[in-house]
């Protein structure tokens, strides 16, 4: 009688899952200090270049969309602490540029746009800044790599 | 007869914490973008130490429409650019580069030639001091003033 009982005894199969909390909490102080918010969120396929500086944070973003994007080869300006607020003329972003050199006469700017842009919109960006007295661009591009 | 006391046991109750946790790992992976923090950097001269570049002081480099480059008015491949580049900074370290970009020209077209030079510290073991971007205004500009129309 004792056997049959004994048998009937089944050991239950568990996941053990008490170091699932603490893998759970690395993970999240991981993505707490790797968060970063993405100022301009505009989808688009950056230039390929080998040389790549680290462009520093907070700097002001200057966004031209894809030709193919809806609506096509918009602006959106950032001063990089806000997120991206498109403009309608190259006026604006004369504007925009000069009132963050005044508050910061190094302010750097980055722009970024699609590779198949015309180089036409990137010329009247590249004024704007010109005019807007700043002083340091950098032009936002993706790794080369070896193909 | 004696009455037993039940003993209240006090917990933090965490079977919950598991939920929260996941669900603010999701919100993370979600909202987190991988994004480009990456590129090609350029200084603008200030106004008080611009200086002025002829062009026959200097190398255009033209980048026409479909991404094929004229130096010095002259056809050359991409691959060509740094040698050519070099054998002039032998004679003028101080050269400067003009990189103008025909306004039909993709933004690519233009970053690529723009990096090729920069590259030149390593691919000729030489440093090109100036890479000057002018504006297509900047170049109208400049046509005026020499009644060039």
């Amino acid at each position: 009688m004792a056997l049959i009982r004994g048998r009937d005894r089944k050991s239950g199969a568990q996941i053990f899952t008490t170091s699932m909390a603490d893998i759970v909490f690395l993970l999240i102080v991981f993505f707490i200090l790797t968060y970063k918010v993405e100022v301009d969120r505009t989808t688009m396929d950056l230039p390929e270049t080998w040389i790549r500086i680290k462009v520093p944070e907070k700097a002001a973003v200057i966004s031209i969309s894809p030709p193919d994007a809806n609506p096509p080869l918009t602006i959106r300006v950032s001063t990089g602490e806000e997120m991206s607020l498109p403009v309608s003329t190259d006026e604006e972003v004369v504007t925009f540029a000069s009132t963050e050199v005044a508050q910061n006469p190094n302010k750097e700017f980055i722009v970024k746009a699609d590779e198949n842009v015309p180089y036409e919109r990137v010329d009247a960006v590249l004024d704007a800044l010109k005019q807007s007295k700043v002083k340091y661009i950098f032009l936002l591009s993706e790794q080369k790599t070896v193909q | 007869m004696k009455i037993k006391k039940k003993e209240i046991q006090s917990e933090i109750f965490t079977g919950s914490m598991a939920d929260i946790s996941f669900l603010l790992i999701i919100y993370f992976m979600v909202s987190s973008a991988f994004s480009a923090t990456r590129g090609l950097d350029f200084a603008l001269p200030e106004d008080t130490q611009t200086p002025e570049i002829k062009q026959e002081d200097s190398i255009d480099v033209h980048v026409l429409r479909g991404g094929a480059i004229e130096v010095d008015g002259t056809g050359l491949a991409l691959e060509g650019l740094l040698p050519y580049v070099a054998e002039k900074l032998k004679q003028n370290p101080d050269k400067p580069v003009i990189l103008r970009t025909d306004p039909d020209a993709t933004y690519g077209d233009m970053i690529r030639v723009f990096d090729e030079l920069r590259q030149a510290p390593d691919k000729i073991d030489m440093e090109i001091k100036t890479i000057s971007i002018p504006t297509r205004r900047e170049i109208e500009n400049l046509w005026s003033m020499l009644g060039i129309q």
